[in-house]
Formats: structure tokens, C-alpha cells, sequence
């Protein structure tokens, strides 16, 4: 079973068509990258995925369930967690109350409490209570000590990390991440890389799109490259590398 | 067929007048984004300027015409854009609504200054050619030239957009202002083009207008919501839409005016005022038939500030000291003066309820009067005993109807849920208010309360009804903010998208703090315990409610009652002034009350410099007296002797008043100082100050305010600058400034040689000196830190990094400060 399958998505802007026929699969456990130059159509394969725009053409299936005709917030209760590539953290929140508001949004439509996921107690454990729960996510991403801070005052880097955690409190089954590790430095980079492998052992799904590809290529083991909304390589990352589209259209000669 | 022609024709005149004012709107709409509410009022101003010249000062027509259209109107739109629209680029959307609603109020009341509605001011036909009859059809050359005119204007406009530089700019404007800026475009320029063609396109409406009918000042302003009504059927940005939404609409009007008897009726409801109906419907349906909007279309534009949220304690205090007050001053007044603050007291509770839809959920309201009205229909119809049991039916179905609106309105936002919500007040004002089953004689009389065994009989005990209401309803919404439903709806306010893509049910979300906000709205009608007249719930009373919501503050109960009282008292100042024409400001026949109804109007302008709204300024001055208790307890004893004193006639009423105005603003900035909040120390001289607070105060009361002088006005004058002698005193006594120094925690920065903490732009600046990367900076790792401790000096000497702001709080920038002061000393030391 694959936790999200997109088949023949197509987007058409007027005359502009942004997306055309693509296909792409995140299997559980799996981090898949999704790269491409700028304008290549990823961010809006995010908004088809999630409802924000429909698709001209072309179904979405979060496990395998057809969501293609769904509202965004139903396809968000099914399991589909995101970030953003333009910032939309709750700027007059402060950093422990975005994380809060996310779990409290899960809670308005999932009673179902349970054990914490397993990135956040590896061990498992019993039911905790929704504050423990906000804590032990902000201690993972590191923003225990930034958690009265509001967010509209943080740097980039940081701010998107606090979208990753109010993703993470919804317990999303599949993650789409929108250049996370933009705004970060090497150190963190490298942290936050080592925190996605911990997500994805964990059972989360994870599409990734993100610039650095050098992040990409350690930390996903399925690549897709998308250039003028198409789909023009797709494999583990050595195929990718090697091939030669794909260096022309983008990774460049380096 | 005559008949239909002659209709037809009339029709279309009219449809000529829409047209030439909706593409007016569209002009200015799309090349500055900013939908001008005070499109019609300024259409208003030019043709009592026109009168002046014309009637007045005897101009000939052409030469008049001319002079407004194309010389004074532009220049006041090129004004509007260069003084007040420039500011309130990117700013929300509910500032930009409010700045212009708030021009269009403020228009009024100088038309009103200057025109008063003492005589009516014909201005005449443009064209006098009498009857003509063209085809089997009369008519009157006027209704030809206005069909001409709009004929003319959408030539012209369609030039001026398609062919010539200006336009393309203009259209450029829209798409991008700060590439177009980049391209070497001027956006400023072109953006003031664009208003100046605006107002010129509304002064030709509003010249044309007046010439079928003497010009009168709300019916002119009101011009706009038809002007909305075409302009919506281009979407705002298609001006041949525009046209077509004008001829439709002034066709529909002319045959319902035509056809209909106006004794027609659908079973109980009549009809008869359908034809003023009209407009409202046709906006209300074209806006539900709008395509849903994106939920993309979002934009965080400038960074919001973190609302400071009170503590339910001190909402508490606040709510006990708010019906103490009331309780107290309401004692001493006069019982008409008692009824007026009834009323303030209920436009108070009103724009309470804008608090949770605007200011806790970023949804726009225009129209939340008409809640109040139903709420006092509901409550003067079947609740004529005054039981509270009736009062929280009345509620109920306010909430009812609130939900029921927002259901289709939800779809919307920004502009387009504001006119949906004008639309709809407009429709009840027409079509359900003027009902005579619904509101008799044109009045709806709401009993005063009874709570059980307990009657209220006096207009006091209403208002003491009223304080506890309101003081209740605040602290809920204190405490709702504070909850996990209040931070979804912050979260909703900040990002839709995000909250959709967590799962959240925008829809419900919407639903439910709309049903909120109208019952609160409701209350403030049903517990209002006072006569209601129909035009107290038209769209120019409501649109005012709006305006002072955001002026108080959006989003702070502190705010609501603030607005709401300011909007109330406004009455009670002008009947105490009103008899007082001392042309103090020095303007041929200015007298103190027209300046005062001016200027609520001028305040909500004045929100393109502060959007935060002034209950969030004067906040900052109370905040340090907010949170020390000994303060609090000592200014409720002072307030408590006062009025005491003023009971037993120990102190005149005057007295009273003067004293409590210097407690308010001389005495309680200062009072921190003296009795400072837990955790700071007490600064300054305070012995010699606590004796000056307690003197002034004694001093304040016993002045025979009375006998220095006869005129109320002056007196009230006299007493504001008294009261600002005594906090200017005050200050001078105590020696600083009364914000009293924070006991530093951990390490003082001054310890590592800077002033205060660096900001992270500060650390920045600092940074790009000895060439640190900014992705360095963002978290301070050790090396990054290493990095930095080589610019000790540097960063010592630098002006930027000594500081100057007078808070000691370290400012969170995320930057170097905030984390691990210990390592930062240690590093740099």
C-alpha cells in the first residue's frame, strides 16, 4: 500500500500549463525527493495534492483511498501533513502555541488519543496528555527554549521549523515538506537531516522539496526531477545524477 | 409601450450614473487595491461644491462644472492617495476597509459643517431644454446628456487604459507595484493618477445625480452601494462588467418603481420599499455568486504584532471597576444624560461583538447594528415583560440568523465579505425594519429587565444592567481568547490555509464565531431597555460601529469599550458643548461639538500610522500600572473617597469629574512608580511623589470649578489641560521616567560591555563588519559565537549596538541574545 499516489496530474493556468501528467508514489517509511529549477511546478504539485487548487486532470489517492474530489481538510484528516515554501506560520502565536494549535485542530476531529507517535518516544509508552505532547515535539525540533517566543519574531529558518512541528502534531501519516532546510546553516542542515531519517524509521512517508541538493541526495532514496511541470527523471539518487537531462536542466555541470 | 419606453429611458439615465460612478470605483480598485467606501461621499462633496460655486457664488454652469470635475476633484483625490492611501499600503485588510469608511464618515460630517441641512440646494439642470418628446417618449434633455455623458466616459476610459502609457502603469500597478517600481515605473505617481481620475469619475456622478434631485448628504454618500453593486458584476476590475452591472441594476430599479403598486405585498410582508431594496439584493446575490476565493490568496504583509492577551485576572479587576464606575458616575448624572449613556452603552456592546469575529478571527463585519435591531425587535415583540428568559431568546435567534448569513457569506473575505455584510444590513434596514408588524410606527420599545424577582425601573438601573453585561461578556471573551477555540481562531486569522491543511473545518469555524458575534450583537439590542427608532439600524450607523472597533483596538475588549464609548459619549459631549460656539479652533463658526462629531472620522484616517489602534498605545502607558495590585487597590480607594465626597456634597459634581479625569490621566501612569508591580523596584522620588499624587488629587476636587467659568465647554477644556499639568508635574516631582526598572535575571548584558542586548538586526550589522554569514547567525552555535567575539570592540563602539530604547526586556530577535547568556559572556569576554 502506498501512502500517497498521485496518476496523470495536470494543472492548467489559462493557457499556462504548470503541471503536466505527473505521477508520483511515497511509499511508508520512505523519504522521496521531488527537485527541479525554479517555476519547475513542485509547489504546485503540493497545493493539487493537498485540495488547495484542483487539478485539471489526474487523481490523488492517500492510501489508496480517491481523495481527488475531497476538501482540504478532509484530505488533512486522512493523514496528509504539510509545510509551506512562502511562510504560513501563526505569526501572533507564540512558538509552544502553534505546535498547541495544531494538535488542538487534530483534536476537533480526532478524539482517538493514543501513544505518542514513535519518533517522539521511541520506546512507545502509554497514552500521554497534549501538553507532553507539545513539549516532547518542541524538544525534538530543538525550540524548547524559544517556546514563549513569538513567531512572527523568529528567523526564517527557525519559523520553518515551527511549521514542521505543527505538522507533526496533527500525527500525519505523509509529510509534504516545501524547502524546510532553507534558512538553516550547515550544522543545522545535517541536525535536520538526521531528523527526517528519524521520521521516516518511524513509518512517516515524506515528499521533499528542497534545494539543497545535497540534503536531497543523502536523506531520500527516490528522486523525482520535475522540469516545465514534468516529470523527467525518477529513480534512486545515483540514476538521477547520472543522468544527463537532469544535469542540463539543473544540477548544472558541478 | 409609452410607458415602458418613457421607463426605459429613465432607466437608463439612472443606469448612466451607476456606470460613471462604479467605473470610478473599479479605477481606483484595481490600480491601488484599495476599495474607496468614501467613493460616494466624495461624488457628495463635489456637488455641494458645485452648489457653492454655481448657486452660491454665481459661476455659470460650464465654467462650475469644469472646476469641480477637472480641477478641484482630482486634486482632492491626488490628496486622499498622497496623505492617507500611501500609508495603508500592505497594511490588513480591515485597515484598509476602515481608513476609507472611516474618510467616508468623516466627509459627511464636514459636509454637514458646512452645508447643514437648513435649506435644500438645487443645483438645476445641466442641460434645460424642458420636455421633449422623441418618439412617442418625454423626457428631459438632462436624462439625454446624462446617457451621453457615460457614453463618453467609457470611450475615454477605455483610451486611457488601453492606449496610452498611463494606462498600461496603471494596469501594472495591480499586477505588481514593486516590479513595476524596479522597471522604472513610478507606482507612486501612477497610483495618485488613478485617484485623481477616481474622483473625478465620482464627482461627475454625484454633479449629475444632484441635478435630478437637490443634493442631500446621505442619500449622495449612499450613491456608492449601487455603485458596488455594478461594480461587483465586473468582478471590481472589468469596467465593461461595471457598465453592464449599471444598466441592470438601473433598469430593475426603474420597472420595480414603475410596475409595482406600492401597496403590493407577499402575504404579511409588503413590498413597498422594494425599489430602494433593490440594490442591496442585486449586490448580495452577484457576490454569492462570486467563485469561491482561493484559499492561496493569502499574504502575511507586514509582520503582526503579538496581541498582548489580559489576564483573566485582570479582566476581572477591570470588569468590578467598570460597573463600580457606572454604578458611581451613573448616580450623579442627570437622568437624560443617564439615557444617553444608555445608548453609548449599547453601541459599546455592539462593537464588543466585533472583538472575537474581527479582532480574535480577521472576519469583517459592516452590518452588526442589524443584529442589535433584531435582537431589540425580537425583545420589544414578544418579551414585553423584560424577563431575562426572553432576553436569551432573543439571543439565540440573533446567533440563528448570524449563522445563517455566514453560511453563504463564508465562502468570501476581505472586501467581498464586507459588501456581502453591508448588503445584508441594508436589506433588513429596507425590507424587514421598515416592516410595520415588525417595528410599529417606526420604533421598537425594549422593556427594561427583569432578573428574576428583581425590576428594573429606571433608566440608571438599565445602564447598571448594561455595565454587568458588558463587563461579563468581555471577560468570556478574555477567557474564549485564552482558550484552545480562541488560539484556532488566531490561528485562522494568521493562516487559513495552514489551519485547512491541520484538518480544521474553515467552514464551521466561521459559522460559529459569526453566530457569536451576532449574539452579542443581539444583546446589546435586547438589553438595551430603551426606544429604538428605525434609522438607528440603517448602514451609516453600523458602518461607524466598525470604524471605532479598530480605532479603540480590534481585538481588545479594552478597545471595544473604548470605541463603543467614545461613539456613545460623543451626545453627551456635544449637548454639554453644544450651547458653547467659542470658535476655540479659531474657524469662522466652528463650534466645539462639529469639531468633535469631525473627529472620530480624522482617528480612523489616523490608523494608516498606528494599526494597532489606540487601546494598544494608552495600554502600554497603564501596563505597569495593570499589573501591580498595591496600584490597583489604591486608585479604586481614591476613586471610592472621591465619589464619596461628591455623594455627601463634600465636592461639587464638577469637582468630582475634574478629579477623576486628573486620577485617569495625571495620576495612574504615575502610581507604578510609588506602588510598583511585583518584580521591579521603586525609582525615582517617591515619598515627595505619593504626597504630591494625594494633594493634587484634594487640590483637583475642591476648585469651585463652577465659578471659574460659566461655559461647559471651556470648563471641559480647562480640565483636560489641568489634568496634563498635574501628570506633567507629577513626572518632575518624581524625578524619571515612571516605568519602573526590571530586577535583571542572570547576567546583566552590561557585564559584557553593551548597553542592552543586541537585536538581531543590530547583531547583523555588527556581523556584516568582520563578514559573518547571516545562516551563522540564526542559531548561535559555538563557533558562530567564536566568530562574534572577535568584534568585542567593534560591537562595543558601534552607535547601533550601544541602543537607546528605554525597555530593559531583552528583545527576542533571535538573533545572539535571548540564548545562553552564559556562553555569550563567556565568548566575549
Amino acid at each position: 500500500m502506498s501512502l500517497l499516489e498521485t496518476s496523470g496530474v495536470t494543472v492548467r493556468f489559462g493557457g499556462h500549463q504548470a503541471l503536466s501528467d505527473v505521477s508520483v508514489t511515497v511509499e511508508p517509511g520512505r523519504i522521496v525527493g521531488l527537485i527541479g529549477p525554479n517555476g519547475a511546478g513542485k509547489t504546485t504539485l503540493f497545493n493539487a495534492i493537498c485540495g488547495v487548487i484542483a487539478p485539471t486532470a489526474g487523481t490523488v489517492k492517500i492510501q489508496d483511498r480517491d481523495v481527488s474530489r475531497l476538501a482540504t481538510h478532509k484530505r488533512a484528516r486522512l493523514g496528509l501533513g504539510r509545510t509551506f515554501q512562502r511562510l504560513e506560520v501563526f505569526a501572533s502565536l507564540s512558538v509552544a502555541d502553534n505546535i498547541r494549535a495544531g494538535l488542538e485542530i487534530r483534536q476537533t476531529w480526532s478524539r482517538r488519543g493514543g501513544s505518542p507517535p514513535q519518533f517522539l518516544a521511541p520506546a512507545g509508552g502509554s497514552d500521554i496528555p497534549p501538553e507532553a505532547e507539545v513539549s516532547l515535539i518542541l524538544d525534538r525540533l530543538g525550540l524548547g527554549e524559544l517556546a514563549s517566543v513569538s513567531v512572527g519574531s523568529l528567523p526564517t529558518g527557525q519559523a520553518r521549523l515551527v511549521e514542521l512541528g505543527r505538522a507533526l502534531a496533527a500525527r500525519p501519516s505523509v509529510l509534504l515538506l516545501d524547502e524546510p532546510a532553507s534558512g538553516l546553516d550547515d550544522t543545522e542542515t545535517e541536525e535536520f537531516g538526521v531528523l527526517l531519517t528519524d521520521l521516516a524509521s518511524a513509518g512517516l512517508g515524506i515528499l521533499l522539496v528542497e534545494h539543497d541538493v545535497g540534503l536531497v541526495m543523502q536523506v531520500c532514496s527516490d528522486i523525482y526531477v520535475l522540469d516545465f511541470g514534468q516529470v523527467i527523471a525518477h529513480g534512486d539518487p545515483d540514476t538521477v545524477r547520472a543522468n544527463e537531462a537532469v544535469v542540463a536542466a539543473y544540477l548544472g555541470a558541478g | 409601450m409609452d410607458k415602458f419606453l418613457t421607463f426605459t429611458v429613465v432607466g437608463l439615465s439612472t443606469s448612466a450614473i451607476y456606470a460613471i460612478a462604479a467605473s470610478g470605483l473599479v479605477v481606483t480598485y484595481t490600480t491601488s487595491g484599495i476599495f474607496n467606501f468614501a467613493h460616494g461621499a466624495i461624488g457628495m462633496m463635489a456637488a455641494f461644491t458645485y452648489w457653492q460655486v454655481h448657486v452660491s457664488w454665481g459661476v455659470p454652469t460650464w465654467p462650475a462644472f469644469f472646476l469641480v470635475v477637472f480641477v478641484i476633484a482630482p486634486l482632492f483625490g491626488a490628496g486622499i492617495e498622497r496623505f492617507i492611501m500611501r500609508g495603508i499600503e500592505g497594511a490588513q485588510e480591515v485597515v484598509k476597509i476602515v481608513v476609507t469608511v472611516s474618510l467616508m464618515v468623516a466627509l459627511i460630517f464636514i459636509a454637514l459643517w458646512i452645508w447643514p441641512e437648513d435649506q435644500a440646494r438645487p443645483i438645476g439642470a445641466l442641460v434645460d431644454t424642458g420636455q421633449l418628446r422623441i418618439a412617442g417618449v418625454t423626457l428631459t434633455g438632462q436624462r439625454l446628456f446624462t446617457i451621453g455623458v457615460a457614453v463618453l466616459v467609457a470611450i475615454v476610459l477605455r483610451f486611457i487604459l488601453r492606449g496610452t502609457r498611463l494606462g498600461i502603469a496603471m494596469r501594472a500597478v495591480v499586477d505588481d507595484r514593486s516590479l513595476l517600481q524596479l522597471n522604472g515605473g513610478r507606482p507612486g505617481r501612477t497610483s495618485m493618477l488613478s485617484w485623481a481620475l477616481g474622483a473625478s469619475l465620482a464627482a461627475v456622478s454625484g454633479v449629475l445625480l444632484a441635478a435630478e434631485n437637490a443634493p442631500s448628504v446621505i442619500p449622495l454618500t449612499l450613491l456608492v452601494v449601487n455603485a458596488y453593486a455594478a461594480a461587483v458584476v465586473g468582478r471590481l476590475k472589468s469596467l465593461p462588467g461595471a457598465f453592464l452591472g449599471a444598466v441592470i441594476l438601473g433598469l430593475s430599479v426603474s420597472y420595480v418603481g414603475a410596475y409595482m403598486p406600492s401597496d403590493a405585498a407577499i402575504g404579511p410582508i409588503a413590498l413597498g420599499n422594494l425599489t430602494q431594496a433593490v440594490p442591496a439584493i442585486m449586490l448580495f446575490v452577484v457576490i454569492m455568486l462570486q467563485p469561491q476565493v482561493s484559499l492561496r490568496a493569502h499574504s502575511l504583509d507586514r509582520v503582526r504584532k503579538p496581541m498582548p492577551i489580559p489576564s483573566q485576572r485582570l479582566a476581572l479587576i477591570g470588569g468590578a471597576i467598570l460597573i463600580a464606575a457606572v454604578a458611581a458616575i451613573g448616580s450623579l448624572m442627570a437622568a437624560p444624560d443617564q439615557g444617553t449613556m444608555l445608548k453609548g452603552f449599547g453601541f459599546a456592546i455592539a462593537t464588543l461583538s466585533l472583538v472575537p469575529l474581527t479582532g480574535y478571527s480577521g472576519q469583517i463585519s459592516l452590518s452588526q447594528l442589524t443584529f442589535t435591531g433584531i435582537g431589540a425587535v425580537v425583545m420589544a415583540s414578544w418579551g414585553a415583560s423584560g424577563n431575562l428568559l426572553w432576553v436569551f431568546v432573543a439571543v439565540a435567534i440573533c446567533a440563528a440568523v448570524g449563522a445563517l448569513i455566514a453560511i453563504p457569506a463564508m465562502r468570501l473575505s476581505g472586501i467581498y465579505l464586507a459588501l456581502a455584510t453591508a448588503a445584508f444590513g441594508l436589506f433588513c434596514y429596507w425590507m424587514v425594519f421598515q416592516q410595520q408588524d415588525v417595528m410599529t410606527g417606526g420604533t421598537a420599545n425594549v422593556p427594561r429587565t427583569t432578573i428574576g424577582p428583581i425590576e428594573v425601573t429606571s433608566s440608571y438601573g438599565q445602564l447598571v444592567v448594561l455595565a454587568i453585561a458588558f463587563a461579563v461578556m468581555a471577560n468570556l471573551l478574555v477567557a474564549l481568547r485564552r482558550s484552545s477555540w480562541g488560539r484556532r481562531l488566531t490561528a485562522m486569522r494568521d493562516s487559513p490555509v495552514a489551519c485547512a491543511t491541520l484538518g480544521l473545518n474553515l467552514l464551521s469555524t466561521k459559522v460559529g464565531v459569526f453566530a457569536l458575534s451576532a449574539a452579542i450583537a443581539g444583546a446589546g439590542g435586547a438589553l438595551a431597555g430603551r426606544t429604538f427608532v428605525v434609522d438607528e439600524f440603517g448602514l451609516d450607523q453600523s458602518l461607524p460601529i466598525t470604524m471605532l472597533a479598530v480605532v479603540g483596538g480590534i481585538g481588545s475588549v479594552g478597545g471595544a469599550l473604548l470605541g463603543g464609548l467614545l461613539l456613545g459619549a460623543q451626545p453627551i459631549a456635544t449637548t454639554l458643548l453644544a450651547a458653547n460656539a467659542i470658535g476655540i479652533f479659531g474657524f469662522a463658526s466652528a463650534s466645539v461639538s462639529q469639531v468633535l462629531s469631525v473627529m472620530p472620522g480624522f482617528m480612523g484616517i489616523s490608523l494608516g500610522r498606528n494599526p494597532d489602534g489606540a487601546a494598544a498605545e494608552i495600554g502600554e502607558a497603564y501596563r505597569d500600572f495593570s499589573r501591580s495590585t498595591s496600584a490597583i487597590v489604591a486608585a479604586v480607594a481614591a476613586a471610592g473617597a472621591l465619589w464619596y465626597a461628591a455623594r455627601v456634597d463634600i465636592i461639587e459634581s464638577w469637582g468630582f469629574f475634574a478629579a477623576m479625569v486628573a486620577l485617569a490621566f495625571g495620576v495612574l501612569p504615575v502610581l507604578p512608580a510609588v506602588l510598583p508591580p511585583p518584580g521591579t523596584q521603586r525609582v525615582g522620588r517617591t515619598v515627595p511623589t505619593a504626597i504630591w499624587l494625594v494633594l493634587a488629587l484634594v487640590i483637583t476636587a475642591v476648585i469651585p470649578w463652577e465659578e471659574v467659568t460659566s461655559s461647559n465647554g471651556f470648563r471641559l477644556l480647562l480640565v483636560l489641560v489641568w489634568a496634563s499639568l498635574v501628570a506633567g508635574t507629577s513626572m518632575g516631582v518624581l524625578g524619571v521616567n515612571p516605568t519602573p526598572r526590571r530586577i535583571e535575571s542572570g547576567p546583566s548584558p552590561d557585564e559584557i560591555g553593551l548597553g542592552e542586548p543586541l537585536s538581531r538586526a543590530e547583531a547583523l550589522e555588527a556581523a556584516s563588519v568582520v563578514g559573518v554569514e547571516e545562516a551563522a547567525l540564526a542559531m548561535p552555535t559555538a563557533d558562530a559565537l567564536a566568530a562574534m567575539g572577535t568584534l568585542t570592540d567593534g560591537a562595543g563602539t558601534s552607535p547601533s549596538a550601544n541602543g537607546n530604547s528605554g525597555s530593559g526586556t531583552p528583545r527576542n530577535g533571535g538573533g545572539v541574545s535571548g540564548t545562553e547568556p552564559g556562553a555569550t559572556g563567556a565568548s566575549l569576554r
